[in-house]
């Protein structure tokens, strides 16, 4: 048997304007249960519009985001939201709240007005600090965290959130490489479907199941790494000479820049 | 986490006790002695109305002491809990009544009313209370209005800053162009004080302020989400916009209820919830109930100081916080000068 499965996620003929300037145009892919797709672009390519309509922040003027198999405008914020969790760059005055705070805010989407945390509710906060390794800085203020730290609790709050899409946008941004790929594999363990942007392509090939590639407002690439990421849609799109050969240790693509001048003939 | 329930046990029971104890003890302090035996017994008198006491007494401490305790106890509780709300939902420590306007609003407003009636007069309870809310009502529209779409917090502050010191223009010349005794009268009104307090004055304060602490508490879980930023608290299903709004009409009518009561009292919006934060690092609902409760038993006390420190003669309220709050924030500045060292 060989039927596709039923997309998790399917944006179609997207289009988004501001004052007759064209953000998004015609953009059409889909995210299957359980993959990991990769957004990448240069930068003002418009990858952070394109999630904020993935996350119902943004109403599209054309086209629409279907998640499970329902248009999202026609889905409360908060029904999104116990499906979605979002990981954005953000930094704010937290005001003294401790991680275990910021990790229960995951709950936000599944609680009432008045409602207290259940105790099998505080029982998955506990077992999801314990998974990510935050226990010893738990009742630590968040503002105090390093910047590895804050994102690891962020990913703790999404866990909380218990979503069917992780979305992400530019989750690695300020790590250490460390911390870079330990992140990307605690989000691969959480078993759930995931959508982020990247500015690395190397890391992007590493973890991605698939990726899509975005210039200008426009899809110009989607596929599997090995077929996106090519030596002439680096150059084209992101302006950067590069050779990209085979990874020695996993086989996927890897992306070697030329820092002085153009990248030499093979010979 | 149990231990979580627990300190809210714990904080409930030192903060009763902190309450109730504050309001006996305040009733002995006044231009007349009285001691803590006969102010028992007047609360005693006041509970089961057949104690031994003194009917002059009983009456200095039920009908004048205990109401203007409590309407201290009311508003250090309401402008604390304001400040705390506005101060997440702009996410900026220095968020308060007087920043956004409101309270200069909510003044003008009754100054206006006081000037025009009389304060002996018309412009008793309900007029100088309507005057203070629509102060504070056009204030807020404005700060809305001018902060545009999706209610930026950046352009919200500075719409506050711009509409406070055009309310506080419009106050001063009300108190420049009325005659000089009453111009003293305002004046003293304007810097806080609780000498108006009455039984029948403290039903609305007690009622809005009890409504706002049951509202705030029920959205705590949202108003921390908004500490995360604006796009994570969508992400998470909340109307940023509307949560803002809400809260922001919430705590200005908190405030206008207690200008309106008591005057312009600054400060402990901005003093309190900063203590409490640095105290108890906990989750938002139980520091909004410690911001309550500890606004509320400061304020007794400011109230006694302000009866006491001078004898024969009692000083404004809001000198006494505002000379407290400055010094706070000075110890505050130098105790990070040290550890930054």
């Amino acid at each position: 048997m060989n039927a596709a499965p039923k997309p998790l996620m399917q944006v179609s003929n997207l289009g988004w304007r501001v004052a007759d300037k064209t953000i998004l145009s015609d953009i059409s892919f889909h995210i299957e249960s359980g993959r990991f797709v990769g957004l990448l672009g240069p930068n003002g390519a418009g990858k952070s519009s394109l999630m904020r309509c993935m996350y119902r922040v943004i109403q599209p003027s054309a086209g629409q985001v279907m998640l499970a198999g329902k248009d999202i405008w026609q889905q409360s914020a908060r029904g999104v939201a116990q499906q979605v969790a979002v990981i954005v760059q953000e930094h704010t005055e937290h005001f003294g709240l401790r991680v275990r705070d910021v990790v229960a805010m995951g709950l936000i989407p599944h609680k009432r007005l008045f409602e207290w945390e259940t105790a099998a509710e505080r029982d998955q906060i506990e077992q999801v600090i314990q998974a990510l390794d935050l226990i010893a800085l738990a009742d630590r203020p968040f503002a105090q965290l390093s910047g590895g730290e804050k994102q690891r609790c962020m990913l703790a709050r999404a866990m909380v959130q218990s979503p069917q899409l992780l979305i992400m946008d530019e989750p690695t941004n300020h790590l250490d490489v460390h911390y870079q790929i330990e992140l990307l594999h605690q989000v691969r363990e959480m078993g759930v479907t995931v959508f982020a942007s990247f500015h690395d392509l190397n890391l992007a090939a590493a973890f991605c199941d698939e990726l899509l590639v975005l210039d200008q407002g426009r899809l110009i690439a989607q596929g599997k790494a090995g077929e996106v990421l090519t030596e002439d849609l680096i150059s084209t799109h992101f302006r950067t000479c590069a050779v990209v050969d085979e990874h020695p240790l996993h086989g996927h693509p890897r992306v070697t820049y030329a820092y002085h001048g153009a990248a030499p003939d093979e010979n | 986490m149990r231990t979580d329930a627990a300190r809210l046990v714990l904080l409930l029971l030192v903060g009763g006790v902190a309450i109730v104890a504050s309001l006996v003890l305040a009733g002995g302090f006044g231009a007349t002695e009285i001691g803590y035996g006969d102010v028992l017994a007047a609360y005693c008198q006041l509970l089961h109305g057949d104690c031994e006491v003194d009917a002059i007494q009983a009456r200095i401490i039920n009908d004048l002491r205990l109401p203007r305790a409590m309407l201290a106890l009311l508003a250090g509780a309401g402008l604390a809990l304001a400040g705390a709300v506005l101060q997440i939902v702009t996410r900026n420590p220095l968020a308060d009544p007087y920043l956004f306007g409101i309270s200069s609003g909510a003044s003008f407003g009754a100054v206006l009313v006081i000037a025009a009636f009389g304060i002996e007069g018309m412009a008793s309870g309900w007029s100088i209370s309507s005057g203070a809310f629509a102060g504070a009502a056009l204030s807020v529209l404005l700060v809305i209005s001018l902060a545009g779409q999706g209610v930026q917090v950046e352009r919200m502050l500075l719409a506050g800053v711009a509409v406070s010191f055009m309310f506080s223009a419009a106050t001063s010349l009300v108190l420049y162009s009325s005659d000089p005794s009453a111009s003293a009268t305002l004046l003293f009104w304007t810097l806080g004080s609780f000498s108006r307090a009455s039984w029948a004055g403290l039903l609305v304060p007690s009622v809005v302020i009890a409504a706002g602490l049951l509202v705030f508490i029920a959205y705590a879980r949202m108003l921390q989400g908004v500490l995360a930023g604006d796009e994570t608290a969508h992400a998470l299903g909340i109307d940023v916009k509307r949560l803002r709004i809400g809260m922001l009409l919430l705590s200005s009518l908190i405030t206008a209820v207690l200008v309106a009561a008591c005057g312009g009292i600054g400060f402990i919006g901005l003093m309190i919830p900063h203590i409490v934060r640095r105290l108890m690092p906990a989750h938002t609902a139980q520091q909004l109930i410690a911001t309550a409760i500890f606004g509320g038993v400061f304020m007794v006390w400011v109230d006694v100081l302000a009866r006491t420190l001078i004898a024969q003669a009692e000083l404004p309220v809001g000198v006494i916080t505002a000379a407290l709050g400055s010094a706070f924030f000075l110890l505050v500045l130098r105790r990070r000068a040290w550890s930054d060292r």
